[in-house]
């Protein structure tokens, strides 16, 4: 078994699934002198957050392999693009149609960053650890976007939810 | 197995029925642990989502349609009208399950009956039609929720010590306690009634109190059709309290114990679902086995209509990449469904909440992440927020979850992160 399928295994088990669960694609490119070149495609917000995490698994279980890059698709850099007219439009959507709708349960949306037309936006106030925030998300911001900024593909949600102080809906089990 | 390939996952399903495109209305209640992971599973298979909800939604690009879950009869119609065919009802959580029966009734959808998910919100209605069709259970009495303690106490003195008190109405193991003794049971029913009384059922709710069964404790999710069960997963509940409350803890599958007891819990199951009446959906069961006769007795301890609350379905990874709420919504579509088989053995640990107060802060999350096997710590309570313990409270501080070769290494990371884990609760 050479480098490339060792180094497949080893994330087929945990790491494959999670990233497909968050809509994401990764797989092995090459491991060359060390390092093993992973290509990850789909939404960059289920596997990008989960670098640290892969390579310490990939270095624990292929000893030859000592550091981890990603790559998006064809092996090109993922912060090749720009996208910076997108994202202005995509920043005066926020700012001019949903942001003061959603201020009405105290929320706010932000573009972090844009890349291959994924948006990638950060909740806060009411909508941060919102029960209902993804809700929120697919069925309102994302296709909102989607309709009015052609070259939008979808929304990864970069919110770190567990740090919401005043979510609009607590979660429960009732 | 083999499967039917859509974009990056092989479902489970043996017929050939795309769910693609299919029109599904999801009953998302605004106060849930569920929502995410079955909005996620939706847009997974490119479903034409439908959202019905009795949360105040701020934004709805596609259709988000309010419903009142307490008013079934109107909602549905509201829906009716508003939505348009479907091809699926899904409700997300409990609250939700009523109407989702109604509204799929009406247009002539594959669900349980209404009186059959009433049945199974219901923990006295559960005992009763339980015992007309001798499913293995504890033995109980049934008092009205406004019934005199020294009655209350009578009744638990006949079925023996140490007995269980419960709220029929109420889930997630709130207004649960042990009695051991009749002061006990007084001072439990008391406290129910207060419980109760916040939630307003007070006046039409009943109290359970039934034989306490000590032994192991595990439970099983399955999908329903036409009454029979497949099994989607098995936990183990390898630290569940003996009282007087009963906080959901440790979860760990796949089970270790024999496949003979295995495959009798899964028939009793099945037995307990169909004396209900629920022939079609998810549910998730909790069983004992009773072991103080000498032999191995399974007893059905609960019955929802529903896949496992919290967020512990996300320990489960199946190796063909669906989540238990893609199976849910592909057999809510008609597609049969297989048993899925584990990447893994996995667990999830639920923090309970250990006092009331303010909660001020979580501390030794980084060293809970950081134990072998610890694949994720999710806290779900917001700092500043109050919480209360059982049996008043409805939320867990978190969960832990875990991912390893084996059942035993999971178990233990488990139980090592829980004990780095403090909260802070002033």
């Amino acid at each position: 078994m050479d480098l490339v399928d060792q180094v497949s295994m080893a994330l087929q088990t945990s790491v494959v699934p999670t990233v497909i669960a968050r809509g994401g694609e990764i797989r092995v490119l090459t491991v060359e002198k060390g390092v093993a070149i992973l290509e990850v495609s789909g939404s960059p917000g289920a596997s990008v957050p989960l670098i640290a995490r892969i390579e310490s698994l990939i270095r624990k279980a292929v000893p030859e392999v000592t550091n981890v890059r990603m790559v998006g698709p064809g092996g090109r850099p993922l912060d090749e693009d720009a996208e910076g007219s997108l994202a202005e439009r995509v920043r005066r959507i926020l700012d001019v149609e949903i942001n003061p709708i959603i201020a009405a349960h105290g929320g706010r949306a932000n573009l972090v960053e844009l890349k291959q037309g994924w948006v990638r936006l950060e909740l806060e106030g009411g909508c941060q650890g919102c029960s209902l925030a993804e809700v929120t998300v697919r069925q309102g911001i994302e296709p909102l976007l989607c309709a009015r900024v052609p070259g939008v593909v979808g929304i990864v949600d970069v919110t770190d939810h567990q740090a919401g102080q005043k979510p609009f809906y607590t979660a429960a089990k009732r | 197995m083999t499967g039917v390939r859509s974009g990056r996952v092989d479902l489970p399903v043996t017929n050939d029925v795309l769910p693609k495109g299919k029109r599904v209305l999801l009953l998302v209640p605004a106060v849930t642990y569920r929502a995410t992971d079955f909005v996620l599973a939706a847009r997974r298979l490119e479903l034409d989502l439908v959202i019905g909800s009795d949360g105040a939604l701020p934004l709805g690009g596609q259709p988000v349609v309010h419903v009142d879950a307490g008013d079934p009869s109107t909602s549905s119609q509201h829906v009716l009208a508003r939505v348009g065919a479907l091809d699926a009802v899904v409700a997300v959580d409990s609250q939700m399950l009523g109407l989702a029966a109604e509204i799929a009734a009406t247009m002539g959808l594959p669900h349980n009956p209404v009186g059959a998910v009433a049945a199974a919100a219901d923990k006295a209605a559960q005992r009763c039609l339980w015992a007309r069709s001798g499913v293995s259970q504890p033995a109980f009495r049934i008092v009205s929720a406004d019934t005199e303690e020294p009655d209350a106490a009578r009744q638990a003195k006949e079925l023996g010590f140490p007995c269980v008190v419960k709220a029929a109405s109420l889930s997630g193991s709130r207004a649960v306690l042990r009695a051991n003794t009749e002061s006990e049971v007084t001072a439990a029913v008391i406290e129910i009634q207060r419980i109760l009384a916040e939630t307003e059922k007070a006046s039409s709710d009943h109290i359970v109190i039934e034989e306490y069964v000590p032994g192991a404790e595990l439970s099983i999710d399955g999908l329903l059709s036409d009454r029979r069960l497949t099994v989607t997963a098995i936990f183990d509940k390898p630290d569940t309290p003996e009282g007087p409350t009963f906080e959901e803890t440790l979860l760990v599958t796949p089970s270790e114990l024999a496949q003979p007891v295995l495959t009798s819990a899964t028939e009793i199951v099945e037995q307990a679902a169909s004396a209900l009446g629920l022939r079609y959906g998810p549910i998730h069961a909790e069983l004992r086995i009773d072991t103080r006769s000498g032999e191995a007795r399974l007893r059905m301890l609960e019955l929802a209509a529903r896949s496992i609350g919290g967020l512990c379905s996300r320990a489960l990874h199946f190796l063909d990449g669906a989540s238990l709420e893609m199976m849910v919504l592909l057999h809510s579509l008609g597609c049969r469904v297989q048993a899925p088989r584990l990447t893994g053995a996995a667990g999830v640990l639920m923090l309970p909440v250990e006092k009331a107060g303010r909660l001020e802060g979580i501390e030794g999350g980084e060293e809970a992440l950081a134990v072998a096997g610890i694949t994720g710590l999710s806290i779900t309570i917001p700092l500043g927020d109050v919480v209360r313990p059982l049996p008043w409270g409805d939320r867990y501080l978190g969960f832990i979850f875990a991912e390893g070769d084996n059942v035993s290494g999971v178990r233990d990371a488990l139980r090592a992160a829980h004990r780095k884990i403090r909260a802070v609760i002033n």
